[in-house]
C-alpha cells in the first residue's frame, strides 16, 4: 500500500462510519460490499506462502488440494491441441496447416506460449504429467502473470537474456502473489491467448481482441463491463474443466429451447438459443423470429466485427516476405495509421477494422487440407477449412464468417502445404536467414513429411466463424441490409429472399411490366383520341 | 337528365376502401418485391401486411353484403351487347355515339364490367389471397412442404397477380372516366346517383336474362 | 446511453511478451479491474478528445503516478481528481455514463483505491505497462 496518511485516516474514518451505520440499520451493507465470494482466501494458505521458483512448483502445490484438476484438464483440446474430426481426421493446433503461421510443429517454444501447460519445446512433450499443467494461466486474477514467447510456455523466474546473446532481458516474475491471487477464470485470463491468435491482437479471429477485456456495451452487449460484464465461462460453461464450444466442434444449427436451471442440460451451452430460445424477438417483432430457420442469430446481430479499435488481419503474403530495405536491414513497412503492413519475417498484410462479414450457408461440419492432402495451385484459392453447408441440406443456417485470404509456402513438385520453420535460434528458420528452401526442409523434416527442395506459393483461403461482439439490438441488421439488391446476403445462393434482385424472374418482371405499361398507353392514347374528337366537335 | 341510385352505401365505401388499399398494397408489395424504394423496406412490409389483412376483413364483409342482398348476381357474366361495347369503345365513343348499355338499379355494371370484375374475383383475387397467406405463413407451414425454392415459387404467382392487378387498375382508373362527362362514373361512385343522359329513360330493362 | 467511449482509447493490456518489473504491488490494495473500467469509460472519456489529450497509465512511471495521485491536483491545481471520483460526481454524470451509473454507490476511499491499482500497475514501469490502443 502506498497510501498517504491522511488518505488512509480517510479510509478507515470512512470504514468506521459505514459499519457504524450498517449496525445502525441491522443491515450488513458495507459488510456484503467487501463479501469475498470464493470460500477460500488462498492468500491464506500455507501452500502458497512459498517463493516459487518455476511453473511447476504452483501447480503441485495447486494440486495438493485441487486433486482431479490436472486430469481433468489433460483431457482437453485446451492440453491436447488435437481434435477428432468427425470424418476421422485428426486436427487441433498440433496438426493444422492455417494460413497465418502456418504450423505449431517445429515452431514448438514460440507457439507453445500459449499452450497451457508447462515446457512443450518439442515433440517428445510429456502429456501425462500433471506438474506440467498451468494453473495460473486461467486462473491468474493480477493480470501479472505471462509466459513470454520463445520459453516452450514456461515463466521467468530469474532476469534472463533472451535471446541469449541480444542484450535483451526478459525480467523474472514473482510466482508468490499470483499464486496466492487465484479465482475463477475471466475474460482477461481467456483473452491473453484468444484476443492473441495468429501472433497478435486481434489478428486472427476478427471477433476476438483486447478490446473485450473491458469492453462497452456497443461493443459487446454481454460482456459490457459497465453491463452484464460476461466472463467467456458464463457463456462456455464449463465443467470439470472442459470448456465447450469449440469452433472445431461448432454448433451451426440449435434446435433446442433456453437451457433452464434444474433441467438436464445436454446441448452446447455457448449457443444464443442455449439462453434466448427459440423465438427470442418480442410480439412486434414476431417476423425476425420466422428467419431463425435460416439464419444465424450471428449474422444480423453482429453487423460488423473489429469494431473495438483493433485492426485484425484479413489476408496475408508470405511470398513477399524477405525483403531487406536500403540499411541491409529488414524491411517494415507501416500504412497511414501506423499499424505495420510489411515486414520481412512474414510479407504484406490487410489490416481492417469494422469488417463487414461475408456469409456462408454453414452445417457444423468443417473439412480440412491437411499435411499430406493434394493441392494444385489453380484460379480457385486452396481451402485451407471450409465450412460446410447448403441451402437444402436442412441442417444450414446462413453464418457470418471472416474469410482470410492467403499466399502461403508449398511444395509444387509434391503438391503439399508445407510446414514451415518460422523461429528458433538456429541456421534454419526463416525469420533468421530468410531463406524458404531451407525453412520448408527444417519444418518438412520436423514432422516426417517429404519436400522436393522446391518452394511455390499458392493461394489459400480459411474461414472462421464470426459469434462475439454481439452488439446491442438497435445496431443489429436492418431488413433492407439484406432484403435488397447487392446486400449482404447477395452471393447467399438455394434461398428466395424478397427484394433481392437476383431471384427475379426476370420475365415475368419483363412482361408485368410490360403490361402495366400497354394498359397505361392503350389509356392515354384512348384518352387523347377523346379530348382531339371532343375538341373538334365544339 | 334522370338519376339512378346505383351504389349503396356500403358498395361505396367497400369501393373505395378496396380502392385505397389496392393502390397501397401494390405501393408496398412492389418496394418489397424491390422495384425500388419508397418507404423502406421494413416499412413497406410491415405496412403490406397490415393493409392485406384489412383488405381480408373488408373483403369478408363484401362477399357476406354480396350473397345477402343477392348483389352478386351482378356478376353473372353474359354475352349480349359485348360486342357492342367493345364496338363502343373502339369507335362509338369518338363520334358521340350513343352509350349501348343503359344502367340500372339491378344492372349496374355494363357487360364488359361483368366480365373484367368476375375475372378479377375468380382469379386475380384468389391467386393474391392464397399466394399472399402462403407466403406470409410459409414458416408455420414447415420448410419442409414448401422447401428450397418453395418460397420463390409463392412469390412468383404473388408477384404475377400482382401485375395483373396493376394492369386492371391502370385500366379501371381510365375507364371511369368514360361516363357522359369525365368524372360522372367517380362521382356516381362517391354520391351513389347516377346521371342518365337525356335519351327517353324507359323502364329498366334487364339486360342479362 | 449516449455517450460511448472512443475505441480506439480503449485502453488494453499488452499481455504477452512485456518487460516485467515485479514491484509487488498487492492485488488487495484495490479491484484494479474496476479501476480499469472507471479509468477507461470516465477518465479516458474525457481525456481522449477534450481536456488535454490521452492519459495512458503508461505514460507515467509509477513514481510519477504516486505523487499525482496524493497531491491530488487534478488539471495542474483547479480541482482535486477525488472530485471526478466522488459519489456526488458519478450521480451527476449517471444519466449519460454507464461506469458512473454501475458504480455508484462504490465508497469513494476504495473506488479510487482501484483507480489507483490499475494505473500503478499499468505504468510505463509497472507491471503490466497499460497504452491506449
Amino acid at each position: 500500500m502506498q497510501m498517504p496518511m491522511h488518505a488512509a485516516f480517510r479510509t478507515i474514518a470512512v470504514m468506521a462510519a459505514m459499519l457504524m451505520a450498517a449496525a445502525a440499520h441491522g443491515a450488513p451493507d458495507a459488510a456484503s460490499a467487501q463479501l469475498l465470494k470464493s470460500t477460500s482466501d488462498h492468500s491464506k494458505f500455507k501452500v502458497l506462502q512459498q517463493d516459487f521458483q518455476s511453473g511447476p512448483e504452483v501447480t503441485k502445490a495447486c494440486l495438493s488440494c485441487h486433486t482431479e484438476a490436472a486430469r481433468q484438464l489433460q483431457l482437453t483440446q485446451h492440453w491436447k491441441w488435437e481434435f477428432l474430426n468427425p470424418d476421422g481426421r485428426r486436427l487441433g493446433k498440433k496438426n493444422v496447416i492455417n494460413n497465418f503461421c502456418t504450423s505449431v510443429a517445429s515452431n514448438y517454444a514460440y507457439c507453445t506460449t500459449c499452450h497451457i501447460g508447462y515446457g512443450w519445446k518439442d515433440d517428445q512433450f510429456d502429456f501425462t504429467a500433471q506438474e506440467n499443467v498451468d494453473c495460473l494461466i486461467c486462473h491468474d486474477t493480477t493480470g501479472n502473470y505471462r509466459k513470454p514467447s520463445g520459453f516452450a510456455g514456461n515463466v521467468v523466474t530469474r532476469d534472463t537474456e533472451f535471446p541469449p546473446g541480444s542484450g535483451k532481458v526478459v525480467k523474472a516474475l514473482k510466482l508468490r502473489p499470483i499464486a496466492q491471487e487465484v479465482a475463477k477464470t475471466s475474460r482477461d485470463n481467456c483473452g491473453a491467448c484468444h484476443f492473441f491468435g495468429g501472433g497478435g491482437d486481434g489478428v486472427k479471429h476478427g471477433d476476438l481482441d483486447s478490446s473485450l477485456a473491458s469492453p462497452d456495451k456497443a461493443l459487446d452487449v454481454h460482456m459490457d463491463a459497465t453491463g452484464n460484464n460476461f466472463a467467456c465461462a458464463t457463456c462456455h460453461m464449463t465443467e470439470g474443466h472442459q470448456v465447450p464450444g469449440s469452433r472445431y466442434a461448432p454448433t451451426a444449427v440449435d434446435k433446442g429451447g433456453a437451457h433452464l436451471r434444474g433441467k438436464e442440460r445436454t446441448g452446447n451451452p455457448t449457443t444464443c438459443q442455449s439462453c434466448h430460445g427459440q423465438a427470442p424477438h418480442k410480439a412486434n417483432l414476431a417476423k425476425l423470429n420466422d428467419h431463425t430457420d435460416k439464419v444465424a442469430c450471428q449474422t444480423c446481430h453482429i453487423p460488423a466485427y473489429a469494431r473495438g479499435g483493433i485492426a485484425t488481419k484479413m489476408a496475408w503474403d508470405w511470398s513477399t516476405a524477405g525483403r531487406m530495405g536500403p540499411d541491409g536491414k529488414p524491411l517494415v513497412k507501416t500504412d497511414a495509421k501506423g499499424r505495420v503492413i510489411y515486414t520481412a519475417a512474414k510479407g504484406h498484410f490487410v489490416l481492417a477494422e469494422n469488417v463487414v462479414p461475408e456469409y456462408a450457408w454453414f452445417n457444423g461440419k468443417v473439412t480440412y487440407t491437411l499435411l499430406g492432402d493434394r493441392i494444385e495451385k489453380s484460379d480457385q484459392p486452396t481451402r485451407i477449412n471450409h465450412f460446410e453447408g447448403s441451402a437444402s441440406d436442412g441442417k444450414s443456417t446462413i453464418w457470418p464468417v471472416k474469410v482470410f485470404r492467403g499466399k502461403q509456402a508449398y511444395d509444387p513438385v509434391n503438391q503439399t502445404l508445407a510446414v514451415l520453420h518460422m523461429a528458433g535460434n538456429d541456421d534454419t528458420a526463416f525469420w533468421t536467414n530468410f531463406n524458404w528452401e531451407k525453412a520448408v526442409a527444417a519444418g518438412m523434416a520436423s514432422v516426417g513429411a517429404p519436400f522436393s527442395g522446391q518452394v511455390d506459393f499458392v493461394s489459400t483461403e480459411s474461414m472462421w466463424p464470426i459469434t462475439h461482439m454481439v452488439a446491442p439490438a438497435q445496431s443489429a441488421l436492418k431488413c433492407r441490409d439484406c432484403h435488397a439488391s447487392d446486400g449482404r446476403l447477395e452471393k447467399v445462393s438455394g434461398i428466395y429472399i424478397p427484394g433481392r434482385g437476383s431471384d427475379h424472374a426476370t420475365w415475368l418482371d419483363g412482361i408485368g411490366w410490360a403490361l402495366a405499361a400497354l394498359a397505361l398507353f392503350g389509356a392515354l392514347a384512348h384518352g387523347s383520341g377523346r379530348i382531339f374528337v371532343s375538341r373538334r366537335r365544339t | 337528365m334522370a338519376r339512378v341510385y346505383i351504389f349503396k352505401r356500403f358498395e361505396r365505401f367497400w369501393h373505395w376502401a378496396q380502392a385505397a388499399l389496392v393502390v397501397a398494397l401494390l405501393l408496398t408489395g412492389f418496394e418489397v418485391h424491390g422495384s425500388y424504394r419508397l418507404l423502406g423496406w421494413e416499412r413497406a412490409a410491415s405496412l403490406h401486411t397490415s393493409a392485406a389483412w384489412l383488405l381480408i376483413g373488408l373483403w369478408l364483409f363484401a362477399i357476406f353484403w354480396h350473397f345477402t342482398t343477392g348483389e352478386w348476381k351482378q356478376y353473372i357474366p353474359t354475352t349480349e351487347k359485348v360486342f357492342a361495347m367493345l364496338k363502343y369503345y373502339l369507335v362509338g365513343i369518338f363520334s358521340d355515339a350513343p352509350h349501348p348499355f343503359r344502367v340500372t338499379r339491378l344492372s349496374k355494371h355494363n357487360p364488359l364490367q361483368r366480365l373484367a370484375y368476375l375475372l378479377v374475383k375468380v382469379c386475380i383475387n384468389p391467386l393474391i389471397w392464397v399466394s399472399g397467406l402462403l407466403y406470409l405463413y410459409y414458416n408455420e407451414l414447415g420448410a419442409t412442404v414448401f422447401a428450397g425454392p418453395g418460397l420463390g415459387a409463392i412469390a412468383l404467382v404473388h408477384t404475377a397477380a400482382a401485375f395483373l392487378m396493376l394492369a386492371f387498375l391502370i385500366a379501371h382508373a381510365y375507364l371511369a372516366t368514360t361516363g357522359h362527362t369525365p368524372l360522372a362514373h367517380v362521382k356516381a361512385m362517391i354520391t351513389g346517383w347516377e346521371d342518365l343522359d337525356d335519351e327517353p329513360a324507359h323502364e329498366p330493362t334487364r339486360s342479362h336474362t | 446511453m449516449t455517450k460511448t467511449v472512443s475505441p480506439a482509447c480503449a485502453v488494453s493490456l499488452c499481455l504477452l511478451g512485456v518487460a516485467l518489473h515485479a514491484i509487488g504491488a498487492h492485488a488487495a490494495d484495490g479491484d484494479w479491474k474496476r479501476g480499469r473500467v472507471y479509468y477507461q469509460k470516465v477518465c479516458t472519456d474525457c481525456h481522449g478528445a477534450k481536456a488535454g489529450g490521452a492519459i495512458a497509465p503508461n505514460s507515467r512511471s509509477i513514481k510519477d503516478w504516486t505523487a499525482y495521485l496524493s497531491a491530488d491536483r487534478h488539471a495542474r491545481g483547479k480541482d482535486a481528481l477525488k472530485k471526478y471520483v466522488s459519489r456526488e460526481y458519478r450521480a451527476s454524470i449517471k444519466g449519460v455514463n454507464k461506469a458512473a451509473e454501475k458504480y455508484a454507490d462504490v465508497p469513494d476511499e476504495q473506488l479510487f483505491n482501484d483507480i489507483r491499482s490499475f494505473m500503478l500497475k499499468g505504468a510505463k514501469d509497472g507491471d503490466s505497462p497499460a497504452s491506449c490502443t
